[in-house]
């Protein structure tokens, strides 16, 4: 920790957060609307563009840039008594967007008015004009607060903060802590909201109701705002409904914009390589082995076909170059071969056929187990503890073992058969294994797919890599600094995804310490990180209350989906790659179309956060695991044939799923313990993870155990 | 902490009281905190204490807990480049305590020394357990088995919603869905997900083979012979999930078996049934509230019946009478409401035992000893006014020459509880009464005994008798009174 503080300390006050974030919100771009109300109310965007101005020449004063200063002030015949008053005052205060001149009184009445505006008009505007009720509210109050009003400011919280909608009342009660000038400075949720515009999607009629409504009454204020700190983002059509508009709102800072969505996302899945000389090898082995003899001939025969069906193109399906994937070795290609083999194996759930569920409870974990994971052919469960351990179990017979030491590997002969079973050493056996390097608690695992390799991240800030060989640490990925939340590796190996407290995503590649993308836009942590299954896309879900989709090869973000009412924690890609589902905080899991970013249904009835979510691998269920002590199985085969991809706009989705009994097909408790994983092996069976609540008495052992340790 | 309720609202601008700053002020060594200072302090602590509380719940999401453990905050101080605070990070909860005077109230909280000698030298700590793994099956095909790793197929509160609230029930099988894992047999089930008209079902209480099995093993194995079988059986009756379905049969069984049983005077089959009875009551996972009307009967009938067992001189059916009467008592408080009154009727019941003058005594027994684990009102209410019809009646029969040794021996068992029951009211009486008690025991003389005669007043008299039963010697003086 020792070593970490002084990069945290960095971190924690980057030089550029003070300077150039503010200076990017004033200069964030103006739709044309705005342009005109620029021209309509002329004091105050005089007085801002001062303050722009000065600040300008301040920046060029403070980088020595003279000739740029000259020629600028020569360009706008800046007066010297503005220089002057610029050179009195910090940078910073002059470029803050809530400097008003405002009397403070009238905030209240002015919102008031909005409140009864929005109120009386038209049935059919109404709900659209409600949507900027929030935001207006919030810059009304750090408008206050900034200029030193802090009882008006406490006022109008109380007043109109508990008005707001229900799922905003978390950042509101963040918003209510800022009292002082000085607080605004060290939040983050104002820094986010200072240096970003708030948007709201709204009909070209709505718009100009409101366009008519601020130049009747010239409320100064709320133009300055919707000027400064809103995004209108204006489409064509007839302004959605209360249920349309509730159902897409609770982002952090607003909707999706329409171009967020716009990008085509190759959500098809990768064609497969050709294992066939393998499966043949494989089959002549089990031929020769004589284990059946008499194995009727016809089961081969579908085995096959289910081995040829998938050469055929998927016209989504992103060029299997596209990005630079890992060639298969040929151990890959065998374990590849064994899996379709098993896969051959499982059963098809449906409603009718509800899979078998094996749980898995962690017992005297005192509350420090922090994640679960179990290897893709469910061999190994993985634990990362609070207390920066990680354990690995073995969930079938053969015990884990370690490698051989190099002297003893001379001695192997490489031509052997077993040579795979040779190289283990023996005496190393155990049923589980400790990995130990993390200096606080571990946050997430991720097996390789493999199963050679194990990734871990830590709120130490580091993530590792582990060998499962020879069960040590291989790599420490250092480049987040601050917690980090969520790590998981590419299903095709070599790549994998971390999303931390810094609020990025990063891409890495296991062979270079530092990342390859950095994928930056969320507002707030990044809590969960998911690899498409063509591992050209990667899903993020943050405390933002946003999904963002982001390409790999360039970089950039693809989709951007709002409508969670709380941080999401969880995403899980359908099986065809055509569907995410995202679930978190506020407890519910939510379906998205990644061929056009829209929310297609919500599944609601869980009471506690959801931790994990799985499909079927023949993707026909899907299993959501909670804090509730429960796990419940939906329907997706039922939701796939019911929804209708005709009448989707290209806005928004009109026909949003919300019936969620008619989905729900079983609810299964356990006794107590909370579901904090859910996995399908390869047949179908579903494994769980649940960890025992403790009670008190252990609470006091582990107090002793403290004590000892 | 995660639901966005709309109490939360109301904290809007809360913050730490001055006083509650003077008080750490004081504890930190400056003893006056002016009034301006400490609300300039209060405010930026406030905000930094919101601000770290916000950070340590992100610590508390990515734990999987839904309670904010110490080390959070630790996690959070670091997070903001503070050194966390050592020595604090205990697993349980630890409660304020409240302590006032001198005008001044605190809440703190308790920090008990620790002798660190006794935590060294102490060889019996136990070592904590690691952690480990157990696996088993959730469900199977999608039934859930009733093991007990698994939550009862039929919650407590629902079977409780089910046998107070019908309509609900019928509510609930309108949109027949299924979709708790109740274990049903696969036939039935199969049934159930085809069906698209609702045939109601006739044999709702159809019991799966296993189920069946198990009801015939439990049953021999509590009326049988071998006692470790009963033991077992009985333990699986208080301890397993899943019952539900059985509770009518059971029930059913029960009742039969105490009807049949005391005709024929079979004392130790009812004890055995009674035991039945203690266990599914202490079942957890078990709503008995259907089934009051046979279990009631049956366990007053083990109180109150005037014969139990073949040779009442000997055998020992007190103990029955006594192990009933606490499952009664059990009954009374778990289950009693102003709807269903169990408990007032079965206070009637007792006290019209006690009072009828031709009951037998063993009745009066149990009359008594009923009356008695209800509580210590009714024993003021009901024994005591009896106690001078009864006394006579006993002592009539202990000491009459002709009165066989069964009606001796429950003369005196009645007259033990009795001295029982009333020293130990006497001894929770308060001081003043105790002491007239007194001076009306060692002063017996004919006006008292016309005093007592007259007072009707029940206070007075419950004092008169109360005292006369101090001991058994004055129990001997309150017959000649009454006399």
């Amino acid at each position: 920790m020792d070593v970490d503080s002084p990069i945290l300390d960095i971190f924690t006050n980057p030089p550029s957060d003070s300077g150039i974030v503010p200076l990017k919100a004033e200069l964030s771009p103006v739709t044309e609307e705005m342009k005109i109300e620029n021209v309509e109310s002329t004091p105050p965007t005089n007085l801002l563009d001062k303050n722009v101005l000065s600040a300008v020449i301040q920046i060029c004063k403070k980088y020595n840039l003279k000739k740029t200063e000259e020629a600028f002030k020569s360009e706008v015949h800046i007066s010297p008594d503005m220089v002057s008053v610029g050179s009195e005052t910090d940078v910073n205060k002059l470029l803050s967007a809530y400097k008003s001149e405002g009397n403070p009184d009238l905030y209240k009445d002015t919102y008031a008015d909005l409140l009864k505006f929005v109120e009386n008009s038209l049935d059919i505007y109404k709900h659209e004009l409600g949507t900027i009720l929030y935001p207006m509210f919030i810059h009304m109050y750090l408008e206050l607060v900034y200029n030193g009003y802090k009882d008006q400011a406490v006022e109008f919280m109380r007043t109109y903060g508990p008005k707001q909608e229900d799922y905003y009342q978390k950042d509101i009660l963040k918003f209510a802590s800022i009292t002082m000038k000085e607080q605004m400075r060290s939040s983050e949720i104002v820094e986010t909201f200072k240096s970003n515009a708030f948007i709201i999607r709204m009909s070209r009629d709505t718009v100009s109701i409101l366009k008519r409504h601020l130049n009747e009454k010239d409320h100064s204020i709320l133009s300055n705002i919707i000027k400064n700190h809103l995004y209108l983002d204006m489409y064509e059509g007839v302004a959605r409904n209360k249920g349309q508009i509730e159902i897409t709102a609770g982002g952090m800072i607003g909707e999706a914009k329409r171009e967020d969505n716009k990008a085509k996302v190759f959500y098809g899945l990768l064609k497969e390589p050709d294992l066939q000389c393998f499966y043949q090898a494989e089959e002549d082995d089990d031929g020769d082995g004589g284990g059946d003899p008499d194995k009727p001939k016809k089961k081969k025969a579908k085995k096959d076909s289910l081995f040829y069906k998938k050469v055929k193109t998927d016209p989504n399906a992103p060029p299997n170059d596209r990005i630079p994937l890992p060639e298969l070795k040929d151990t890959d290609k065998l374990e590849k071969v064994k899996a379709i083999k098993e896969s051959s194996k499982r059963i098809t759930l449906s409603a009718e056929m509800l899979p078998s569920i094996c749980c898995y409870t962690l017992l005297n974990t005192y509350y420090a187990v922090s994640c679960t994971e179990i290897s893709e052919d469910a061999s190994m469960l993985a634990v990362g503890f609070s207390d920066s351990r990680i354990k690995v179990w073995s969930l079938i017979p053969q015990k884990l073992k370690a490698m051989k030491n190099a002297e003893q590997l001379q001695d192997i002969n490489l031509e052997a058969d077993d040579v795979l079973q040779r190289i283990m050493e023996d005496r190393s056996a155990e049923t589980t294994k400790t990995l130990i390097g993390h200096s606080r608690s571990v946050s997430k695992t991720s097996f390789s797919p493999d199963k050679t390799l194990l990734l871990s991240c830590s709120v130490d800030g580091t993530v590792r890599l582990w060998s499962l060989l020879i069960w040590t640490c291989l790599v420490v990925y250092k480049g987040h600094l601050s917690p980090v939340w969520d790590v998981e590796f590419s299903p095709h190996g070599y790549y994998f995804v971390t999303g931390g407290h810094d609020k990025t995503a990063r891409l890495w590649v296991t062979d270079n310490y530092q990342p390859v993308r950095i994928f930056v836009g969320h507002f707030s942590d990044v809590d969960c990180v998911k690899f498409h299954p063509n591992s050209n896309y990667i899903a993020s879900g943050s405390s933002d209350r946003t999904v963002r989709i982001w390409d790999c090869l360039t970089g950039s973000q693809v989709r951007l989906m709002t409508g969670h009412k709380g941080a999401v924690t969880v995403l899980s890609f359908s099986i065809d790659g055509r569907f995410l589902a995202s679930a978190g905080m506020d407890n519910s899991v939510l379906i998205w179309d990644l061929a056009h970013g829209h929310l297609l249904a919500v599944f609601g009835g869980h009471n506690e956060r959801i931790e994990t979510l799985a499909f079927s691998r023949d993707g026909n269920i899907l299993v959501s695991g909670s804090q509730d002590c429960s796990i419940k199985l939906w329907d997706f085969t039922k939701f796939t044939e019911d929804i209708t991809f005709d009448d989707i706009n290209v806005c928004h989705n009109p026909d949003i799923k919300k019936n969620s009994d008619h989905y729900l097909l079983r609810t299964f408790g356990t006794k107590h313990s909370p579901v904090i994983t859910v996995f399908f092996t390869r047949r179908n069976v579903l494994f769980t993870v649940t960890y025992k609540k403790s009670d008190d008495t252990e609470g006091i052992v582990k107090l002793l155990y403290k004590n000892f340790n | 902490m995660s639901n966005h309720n709309n109490n939360s609202t109301a904290n809007y601008g809360t913050t730490i009281s001055i006083e509650s700053l003077k008080v750490i002020a004081e504890s930190v060594g400056i003893p006056s905190l002016s009034d301006d200072c400490g609300k300039e302090l209060s405010e930026d602590i406030t905000f930094k204490l919101k601000h770290i509380i916000q950070d340590a719940m992100k610590f508390m999401i990515h734990s999987k807990r839904i309670r904010l453990m110490p080390y959070d905050i630790d996690n959070a101080l670091i997070l903001n480049n503070i050194e966390p605070l050592y020595g604090f990070s205990s697993a349980d909860h630890i409660p304020f305590r409240f302590a006032s005077g001198g005008g001044r109230e605190l809440h703190y909280t308790e920090d008990k020394e620790i002798d660190l000698s006794d935590v060294v030298y102490n060889t019996t700590v136990k070592f904590p357990l690691d952690v480990s793994v157990r696996s088993h099956w959730l469900a199977i095909d999608g039934v859930q088995p009733t093991i007990p790793e698994n939550p009862p197929p039929v919650s407590k509160d629902e079977q409780k919603l089910e046998s107070v609230n019908p309509i609900a029930n019928l509510r609930k099988k309108e949109n027949e869905k299924e979709l708790h894992g109740k274990p049903t047999t696969g036939k039935i089930y199969k049934l159930r997900n085809v069906e698209t008209v609702h045939v109601k079902q006739l044999a709702t209480h159809e019991l799966s083979v296993e189920q069946q099995l198990y009801y015939k093993e439990i049953t021999e194995a509590c009326v049988g012979s071998d006692e470790l079988r009963r033991t077992e059986a009985l333990q699986s009756l208080a301890n397993d999930p899943g019952l539900h379905s059985m509770l009518p049969r059971m029930c059913t069984f029960i009742a039969e078996g105490v009807k049949v049983n005391v005709v024929q005077h079979n004392l130790a089959l009812l004890i055995y049934l009674m035991r039945m009875v203690k266990s599914l009551f202490d079942n957890p996972t078990l709503y008995l509230e259907k089934y009051l009307h046979e279990l009631i009967p049956s366990v007053l009938t083990c109180i109150l019946s005037k014969q139990l067992c073949l040779r009442p001189e000997s055998d020992n059916h007190w103990a029955l009478r006594d192990f009933a009467t606490k499952i009664i008592s059990q009954i009374c408080k778990a289950f009693n409401t102003s709807v269903n009154n169990i408990q007032c009727r079965i206070t009637r019941l007792f006290s019209d035992a006690l009072s009828n003058e031709s009951s037998y005594l063993p009745t009066i027994y149990g009359a008594v000893q009923g009356l008695q684990e209800l509580g210590p009102q009714l024993v003021k209410l009901y024994i005591i006014p009896r106690v001078k019809i009864i006394s006579p009646r006993i002592d009539g029969i202990l000491e009459r020459p002709t009165s066989s040794n069964a009606d001796k021996v429950a003369a005196n068992q009645i007259k033990n509880i009795l001295i029982v029951i009333n020293s130990g009211n006497l001894s929770s009486m308060p001081p003043l009464i105790k002491f007239f008690a007194a001076t009306f025991t060692c002063d017996i003389s004919p006006s008292n005994q016309m005093l007592m005669i007259h007072l009707t007043n029940n206070a007075i008299s419950y004092m008169i008798t109360v005292s006369l039963f101090n001991s058994s010697e004055f129990y001997r003086t309150s017959c000649h009174i009454t006399k």
